[in-house]
């Protein structure tokens, strides 16, 4: 939770009060049922999976789709779950340091789903899928970079030389380096 | 440092902007609170603005007690929620907690039919079959009280309370997106129905709006035979708070007859729980005797002049007899229950108070049968109007003075015994078409008068 200043009020309602011990258990079964079904059928160009043995905290990655300044580079997250999860969104964070209008340098996500908007029938492979189109089709209304909004538009040559100088490769990143 | 001439900073300024933005209400409290005396409220208004003190002034005498929901964003679905239980445990029938369960249950093609994945709702529904059931197996032990206790401590619970509460998000959702031509009017201009559930609807922090209450009613409480009421109360014209009724209808289309009701109060941004003072009567032992009660009836149908110089002639008018009609009638009413729709005349069902309530303010004969509500809300004052309906201002109606009548409606009664669940005050009322309890008394107008007017909703 380092993001929490990012983080919806909405998810600190949810899940101040007492919660039931019940609620971390449906989190395991629900997480594992999540998994189950990526691990079946996962759709092209995203994949994700636990880290370690730690149930609540998953990588994942995301291909950057075709006919995008993002097209063939590849972005892998973080996923951290609450105990609340699926009544609470996941704290998804770029790892890979990314060049987006709706994304800062630190990773941090402005998308709606993933807070005010978070339904909890959305799971991992929603959030990624929407994610991947996220980067195909910014929200430049609301910029957290605004630079990158502008450029969106205005120039989209210079917009993906940016895109590709800041994009890094996995093993010059390294996770959890931020 | 606060003179007249102080003016903040910007970053004052900009500490108060951040202050503001960041402030939330304060959202304490039990989840569900516990049921308490709705002269509460009419005590909160005490100070407040003229229109809110006239409306909640009227509030107590019709709905004598409330509860807090937690202004959490989620106070309007989980009120719906919780009441709906509520109300099937008022119902007391162990089947109809079954029935409900197969009902919603079958429902999972709705929701698979709109794209949403069985393993990513199941455990919701399941946490609302398991309160279901953990309160059917209480209420088959007849156990109403504990199941009543169950039901506050599971909704207290934040796991359980959100649990059903996105389920019923997810069926409301489903509901809207399978009639869309029943929604799509109310949507804003140009809003896709399927947009408009994602943002509104389905997201976990939303509360509910006018559009999904009317597609929860629809897919929860009407099919189950419920009907709910919202009472608006905001600063609009008017001495009486609005009221909004989603009824429901039986399988032929006709609107069932006073079916089991939800009550929510409304205020600008919040919802809270309401009950009448029959919704609160403990269930009892279930099958009140019908008959005895009816027999009951037509053994005091004697004309008995009281000490209060009531003629012979008013004690022909049913309910006039000396017992007292506020007395008397309520505690019929509530031997008789509204039974929940599907079977009307099912004895067994929602069986208000049968344990006789000794009452102090018994000087009549037949005192076995009376059941005095519980507790009298401030406010409600069950004896006064009574006694003045009896008194002088009382204008006769064409019926008093009718031979026959008396044994008329003897004879009738036993097969009229729905009357009876319409209004426990002015049962007499529907036996006499014309009969006009407002028009009795100025000062006993206000609760037997208002009561009749919402004979539909007073259940």
């Amino acid at each position: 939770m380092t993001t929490s200043d990012i983080s919806s009020n909405s998810e600190a309602k949810i899940s101040t009060p007492s919660r039931s011990s019940t609620s971390s258990a449906n989190v395991t079964k629900r997480l594992q049922t999540e998994l189950m079904s990526l691990m079946m059928s996962s759709p092209p160009g995203i994949s994700a999976f636990p880290n370690d043995e730690n149930l609540l905290q998953w990588t994942a990655t995301i291909d950057g789709p075709d006919a995008t300044p993002y097209a063939g580079l590849s972005f892998k997250l973080s996923f951290e779950f609450p105990n609340t999860y699926p009544l609470t969104p996941p704290t998804v964070l770029f790892k890979t340091p990314i060049y987006h209008p709706n994304i800062d340098f630190s990773g941090r996500i402005c998308l709606d789903i993933l807070k005010d908007k978070w339904s909890a029938i959305y799971n991992v492979q929603s959030v990624l899928l929407s994610l991947q189109s996220l980067l195909g089709e910014p929200n430049n209304a609301s910029p957290l970079n605004g630079q990158a909004a502008e450029l969106w538009d205005k120039d989209p040559v210079e917009y993906k030389r940016l895109v590709l100088a800041r994009h890094r490769d996995d093993e010059e990143t390294g996770l959890g380096s931020f | 440092m606060s003179g007249p001439a102080y003016t903040p900073t910007d970053e004052e300024l900009a500490h108060l902007q951040k202050l503001s933005s960041e402030f939330e209400p304060e959202v304490t409290g039990p989840l569900v609170g516990e049921r308490q005396s709705s002269s509460a409220i009419t005590t909160e208004y005490a100070n407040a603005d003229p229109v809110y003190r006239v409306k909640t002034a009227a509030l107590p005498s019709k709905y004598s007690h409330y509860r807090t929901c937690r202004g959490d964003g989620h106070c309007g679905w989980r009120a719906i929620a919780f009441t709906y239980f509520e109300a099937l445990l008022r119902l007391g029938d162990r089947n109809r907690f079954l029935e409900e369960e197969t009902r919603l249950r079958s429902m999972g093609n709705l929701l698979n039919s709109i794209g949403f994945q069985e393993h990513l709702y199941e455990d919701f529904a399941d946490e609302c079959f398991d309160l279901l059931r953990k309160t059917e197996s209480l209420v088959s032990a007849g156990n109403d009280e504990r199941a009543a206790a169950e039901l506050l401590a599971s909704f207290n619970d934040v796991g359980v309370s959100m649990a059903i509460i996105t389920y019923f998000k997810l069926l409301t959702s489903a509901w809207i997106q399978t009639h869309p031509n029943d929604f799509a009017p109310f949507l804003d201009l140009g809003q896709d129905i399927r947009q408009y559930c994602s943002t509104q609807i389905e997201p976990s922090v939303c509360e509910i709006d006018h559009v999904g209450m009317s597609a929860l009613a629809e897919v929860l409480v009407k099919q189950a035979g419920f009907a709910l009421e919202v009472l608006y109360l905001d600063r609009s014209a008017g001495e009486e708070i609005n009221t909004y009724r989603f009824d429901p209808v039986s399988n032929d289309g006709l609107p069932l007859h006073n079916p089991p009701t939800l009550r929510l109060l409304y205020r600008p941004g919040h919802y809270d729980i309401l009950y009448k003072m029959e919704d609160v009567q403990q269930p009892a032992i279930p099958q009140a005797p019908l008959h005895v009660a009816l027999a009951d009836y037509a053994d005091e149908f004697v004309p008995m002049p009281t000490s209060r110089g009531m003629s012979d002639v008013m004690s022909l008018i049913p309910g006039m007899y000396p017992t007292g009609l506020g007395q008397n009638w309520p505690s019929v009413s509530y031997d008789y229950n509204p039974s929940p729709i599907p079977q009307p005349q099912m004895a067994a069902v929602p069986t208000y108070t049968s344990v006789p309530v000794p009452t102090t303010s018994q000087e009549y004969v037949n005192t076995a049968h009376h059941n005095v509500p519980l507790e009298s809300p401030v406010g409600m004052s069950l004896n006064p109007p009574m006694t003045i309906e009896r008194g002088g201002p009382f204008r006769p109606s064409m019926y008093e003075l009718e031979p026959g009548f008396q044994s008329n409606h003897s004879q009738s009664l036993p097969f009229q015994t729905s009357i009876f669940r319409n209004s426990h005050y002015n049962t007499a009322h529907f036996l006499n078409p014309d009969f006009q309890p407002e028009e009795w008394s100025p000062d006993s107008e206000y609760v037997t008068g208002s009561r009749s007017r919402h004979k539909s909703a007073s259940q």
